[in-house]
């Protein structure tokens, strides 16, 4: 999953970083008088940045792609699903909510494989539209903004119960701010 | 005399971070002592407790930088020491105006009070939240003052040119400008500027509280303010630690000076361009903002990490590399301080990534990340410049 990949990724950076301050710490421990330090090091510090640059360019080009306001842009959803969140529950619903008099439906099914789009908003302040499977793991989410309508689009894979949390602070009952859909 | 004057108030400001420190690692210990289910508290009593942690270890690393690059920069220029103790002055009271407003008020809506939360509490007392924009205006004014006559005091010496060391990007430059005042300058443009752009924050929430409904502000406008002021002021305080770095890793560690080469001028022009635009990192998970912004937030976070790695870190690593150091406390911690930085950075750079961003936007990723900045970098380096040879906190405090 993409959070355990993301996690190894950091382990390794970060093991390989402790690694080289501890190696050049020992490496001037060991040192004596007459050491010479760094041979040709404006050398290896071109190097060193022309090599970060390259790397931090080859994860640009290949993950600027894959955000979440390209994805699926081209298609068009097989199913709407309205949101309006506010202190403190999310409303959803197949037809537009209307902010005056909002209502929502319970027990709204989605289909599997199928493109979803959500049209997210809020009544009041910023709340964090979080969808999360049925292991409680975060797979996507977009901001509930009062006055901007977000579009959020996925595909679910699996069927299935999904929740929807809260993850954006937004008063005192946060934690217990959420509600879920089926994936059929 | 000025310099002992200058020793005594820099102390003071260390002792008051100190204790700050102290007072929010409390709060902290109690928020996860709350979340373990160890101790119970009301979710209002949580939350205005985050609140107060996160702004006050925030405000107390900033001041914490901006003293020790006071103290420091009196080796170059004068210093004020007038608007250096209205800057302690307007930040204790800052601070208590803060902390009455949420220990008694209950004001509760977080560190990054975002808009319009402020505005939609229920379960604070109706004054907490003017008082919460008040302490925030009150921190902003001393500490604009500050920025302010500490730039003003660095161009009575050096022309802009000279500050931006323009002139080291040409063969045998006449006038040598000392990386201390490089990064300082280059730091302070971004202070000032993210401090006017609270200024406009804070007024248009003054705007609305006292517009009776008659106006209402933009949550789009709001967050990008509110993420250019609270993004850029964090990132700008590591920076102002990196001058003393500069200025001082090589003394502690009796290596030569360090002296501002053209890729050092370079890197750290650069870097005034990229510090001033990453911020839109934090608004990825807002579709509506225009997708060039959030590129061009990604791509300023990444770039931002060269000049730091490709000329800060390298130069700690070339200084100590197979070079005999006469390690002492101080020393160590500098190094062990930039070691924390760069784990936070490795962290901040996963989470600038947009496609990664969807799981990790508001997760614990994030504070995992700042933790080590702030922890393991800043914390270093104050006790590092209070026992260090410069300060030495010991012989001043009796």
């Amino acid at each position: 999953m993409q959070q355990q990949s993301i996690l190894l990724l950091f382990l390794a950076i970060a093991g390989i970083a402790a690694f080289v301050f501890t190696y050049i710490f020992v490496s001037s421990k060991k040192a004596t008088q007459a050491a010479q330090g760094m041979s040709n090091p404006l050398k290896k510090r071109f190097w060193f940045s022309l090599i970060l640059f390259v790397i931090l360019g080859i994860f640009a080009t290949a993950t600027i792609p894959n955000s979440p306001y390209y994805l699926f842009a081209n298609e068009t959803p097989a199913k709407v699903v309205h949101v309006s969140a506010r202190q403190f529950e999310f409303i959803l619903s197949k037809k537009a909510i209307d902010p005056k008099n909002p209502s929502g439906e319970d027990n709204i099914e989605l289909p599997v494989n199928k493109l979803v789009e959500f049209r997210v908003t809020s009544l009041d302040v910023n709340h964090g539209f979080a969808i999360y499977n049925s292991s409680l793991r975060l797979i996507t989410q977009v901001q509930a903004m009062p006055g901007y309508v977000n579009r959020l689009r996925y595909k679910f894979k699996e069927p299935g119960k999904y929740d929807i949390l809260c993850l954006e602070y937004c008063g005192m009952a946060h934690s217990f701010m959420r509600s879920s859909f089926i994936v059929k | 005399m000025e310099s002992t004057k200058l020793k005594k108030i820099t102390s003071v400001w260390i002792i008051t971070v100190l204790t700050l420190f102290i007072v929010s690692i409390v709060l902290g210990i109690l928020m996860r002592l709350n979340q373990g289910g160890i101790i119970q508290q009301s979710p209002i009593t949580f939350y205005s407790n985050m609140t107060t942690h996160g702004l006050t270890m925030i405000g107390i690393w900033f001041v914490a930088g901006m003293a020790a690059v006071n103290y420091l920069m009196q080796r170059y220029v004068k210093t004020s020491f007038a608007v250096n103790v209205i800057a302690l002055v307007f930040t204790v009271i800052g601070v208590l105006m803060l902390w009455t407003s949420t220990f008694i008020g209950k004001f509760h809506a977080a560190w990054t009070f975002l808009y319009p939360l402020p505005f939609k509490e229920t379960g604070a007392t109706t004054w907490a939240t003017l008082l919460f924009l008040a302490s925030l205006t009150v921190l902003g004014i001393g500490w604009l003052i500050w920025s302010i006559s500490l730039m003003t005091q660095i161009l009575k010496k050096y022309s802009i040119s000279q500050t931006f060391a323009w002139q080291h990007l040409k063969k045998n430059p006449r006038v040598e400008t000392p990386p201390f005042i490089l990064i300082t300058m280059i730091t302070l443009i971004g202070v000032i500027t993210c401090l006017l752009a609270a200024v406009v924050l804070l007024a248009l929430f003054y705007a609305e509280y006292f517009s009776n409904g008659n106006f209402i502000n933009d949550a789009l406008l709001m967050k990008n303010l509110t993420y250019f002021f609270g993004h850029t002021i964090a990132n700008e305080m590591l920076y102002l630690g990196l001058a003393v770095i500069y200025e001082l890793f090589s003394e502690v560690s009796g290596r030569p000076k360090w002296k501002t080469t053209w890729y050092v001028a370079l890197a750290w022009n650069f870097t005034l361009v990229f510090i001033l635009t990453a911020f839109f990192h934090h608004l990825y998970m807002d579709f509506v903002q225009p997708e060039g912004l959030q590129i061009v937030g990604q791509l300023a976070s990444y770039l931002a990490s060269l000049p730091a790695a490709g000329v800060t870190v390298f130069s700690v690593f070339i200084a100590v590399y197979r070079t005999k150091i006469k390690w002492s406390l101080t020393n160590l911690l500098f190094f062990i301080g930039v070691a924390g930085w760069v784990i936070g950075g490795l962290g901040a750079v996963i989470d600038s990534t947009i496609s990664n961003n969807v799981v990790l936007h508001n997760t614990l990723w994030v504070p995992a990340h700042f933790t080590p900045i702030t922890l393991w970098g800043m914390c270093y380096l104050v006790l590092d410049f209070s026992t260090g040879s410069p300060l030495n906190l010991r012989k001043t405090v009796k």
